[in-house]
């Protein structure tokens, strides 16, 4: 489904050159929730955002169903680490979560009827009207989902999506992407910088070295398919899987 | 009901007791150009006829309705094209600040020049004061779209119109209106002085009838007139912009609240 081959993305200006990403090659399958973990700095948003077309690498490529990106995809929905900046500020939820629709073909009624089944799907049926700025972190994080689930993708791109939000609602949210993900059958490539929730969301955990980046280890993540946060954080394979990407984040921090 | 009422004692003040004054003040004023309130007062219904409102005020505020909505449709739209391409704003933005830095009263003999002094000429200043602030605004304004927000705009294929209407110009909204303020009195100001220069009607080319047939209370009426008129513009921009620039002024409250 997506191929990352030799990517590598090098930021040129104002005379200081930054190598965020080396060599990056990994492939997601269709329907696989493939969670990214890596040290702050590492290059994730920068891999992401390649991935995503919003930016073009120095070197190699990104194939998405066979077909080079070289800008953003069609089917591909983008939900940013600064959730609270990425939406409208002047437009209502409901309205928020439509714009995306209007440039598909689509009749008023089924973007209608998209825009009440997302809102539905991540709790805010009832926040239609409200500004964004109105709602708390979290809920603004539930209308950035439900935008990006209104738009139908094939895949989805979040960018450590739950890095600001307190603990509960947090655990909450992860709980909310798996149940989309299984309900839905997207294909999900979820960054994060935080190791627990890399293996109790991802179906395979990518673990990525410090700046300049290669991928470090890939790891298939083999706990239930239904999993909830009081069980299985306790199981002993979590355990297990958490030390073993803990361990290479650490090494990868000491830079071997 | 009671904060209501308590804001309109507010706001009428400060108003009342500086009437007061001068109504005192002037009260026993026998200096011929200075003439007591009482007088002034006494001569507005005479001077402001529902003739002279149609033949001189009716004019004057549809020259600066032209003039105004010229400059509005001119400098946003400039103003977004500048702002959204940097070879451009580079090449524009010296020649813009030097034309901004000339004060408008001085285009009048230039611009009569071209555009005689019939109501073109007087619409061409008007529109020509009031088009800077408002270029400008808008530059700094389409200039500062969050790039997220646009980075967001671009994942979801946001493109052209939709692009312009829903994202670039709502986000610049606030600046545009900062603009569309100062614009507003520059315009007033330009109105009356466009008259004062050559024209046949208008408020400016009365008041200064007035003064040079030494109908001084006359005078008086109109100097208050104009400041009724822009008064009442400016309760009226303030209503428009409580309308678009609703979402701004919660967003920052909200921003207040918890930073
Ligand atoms: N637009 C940019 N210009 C120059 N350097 C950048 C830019 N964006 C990111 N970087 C640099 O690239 C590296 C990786 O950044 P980023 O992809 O944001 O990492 P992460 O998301 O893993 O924290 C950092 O060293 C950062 O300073
Ligand atoms: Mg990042």
């Amino acid at each position: 489904m997506l191929d990352v081959h030799g990517l590598r993305k090098v930021y040129e200006g104002s005379g200081r050159r930054t190598e965020a990403v080396r060599d990056l090659t990994f492939t997601v399958e269709a329907g696989e929730l493939v969670c990214l973990v890596g040290p702050s700095g590492c290059g994730k948003t920068t891999l992401l955002k390649c991935v995503g077309g919003l930016l073009s690498p120095t070197s190699g490529e990104v194939r998405l169903a066979g077909r080079r990106v070289d800008g953003p995809p069609p089917g591909t929905a983008f939900v940013f680490q600064e959730y609270g900046r990425s939406l409208f500020p002047w437009m209502r939820v409901g309205q928020n979560v439509e714009l995306p629709l209007k440039q598909k073909k689509l009749s008023r009624e089924r973007r209608r009827a998209l825009v009440a089944d997302a809102l539905e799907s991540v709790g805010l049926a009832d926040a239609a009207g409200a500004y964004p700025w109105q709602l708390s972190g979290g809920m603004q994080q539930r209308v950035a989902i439900a935008r990006a689930l209104a738009y139908e993708p094939e895949v989805l791109l979040m960018d450590e999506p739950f890095a600001a939000v307190d603990a509960q609602t947090r655990a909450d949210l992860e709980d909310l992407v798996r149940r989309l993900w299984r309900e839905r059958g997207i294909t999900i490539l979820f960054v994060t910088h935080d190791i627990d929730e890399a293996v109790y969301l991802g179906e395979r955990v990518i673990v990525l070295s410090a700046s300049p980046t290669v991928v470090r280890e890939q790891l298939k993540v083999d706990l239930p398919d239904g999993r909830d946060q009081v069980h299985t954080r306790v199981s002993p394979r979590f355990a297990e899987l958490r030390t073993r990407v803990y361990e290479q984040i650490q090494a990868a921090k000491r830079g071997r | 009901m009671r904060p209501v009422l308590l804001r309109l004692a507010f706001a009428v003040a400060l108003p009342a007791v500086l009437v007061a004054v001068w109504w005192v003040a002037s009260a026993g004023s026998t200096n011929v150009y200075w003439p007591p309130l009482r007088t002034i007062f006494g001569a507005f219904p005479d001077v402001w006829t529902g003739e002279r409102l149609r033949e001189d005020v009716l004019p004057s505020v549809l020259r600066l309705t032209a003039g105004y909505t010229v400059a509005a449709v001119a400098g946003v739209a400039l103003g977004t094209v500048i702002g959204s391409h940097r070879r451009v704003r580079a090449v524009c933005e010296p020649v813009l600040e030097f034309l901004r830095a000339v004060p408008p009263p001085v285009l009048v003999p230039v611009i009569m020049l071209f555009a005689g002094i019939g109501d073109t000429m007087k619409i061409v200043v008007i529109a020509s004061g009031c088009v800077w602030p408002i270029l400008l605004n808008t530059v700094e304004g389409v200039r500062a779209v969050d790039p997220v927000l646009a980075e967001t705009a671009r994942s979801y294929g946001i493109r052209g119109a939709a692009r312009l209407r829903d994202v670039v110009l709502r986000s610049a909204s606030p600046q545009i209106f900062a603009g569309l303020r100062q614009a507003l009195s520059i315009g007033i100001i330009l109105m009356v002085i466009s008259e004062m220069f050559a024209a046949s009607n208008g408020l400016g080319f009365t008041i200064v009838q007035f003064q040079r047939g030494f109908a001084i209370p006359d005078m008086w009426t109109g100097i208050l007139l104009l400041g009724l008129l822009g008064f009442l513009l400016s309760v009226l921009f303030r209503l428009v912009e409580r309308r678009v620039l609703g979402w701004y002024h919660g967003l920052r409250e909200a921003g207040r609240r918890s930073p």
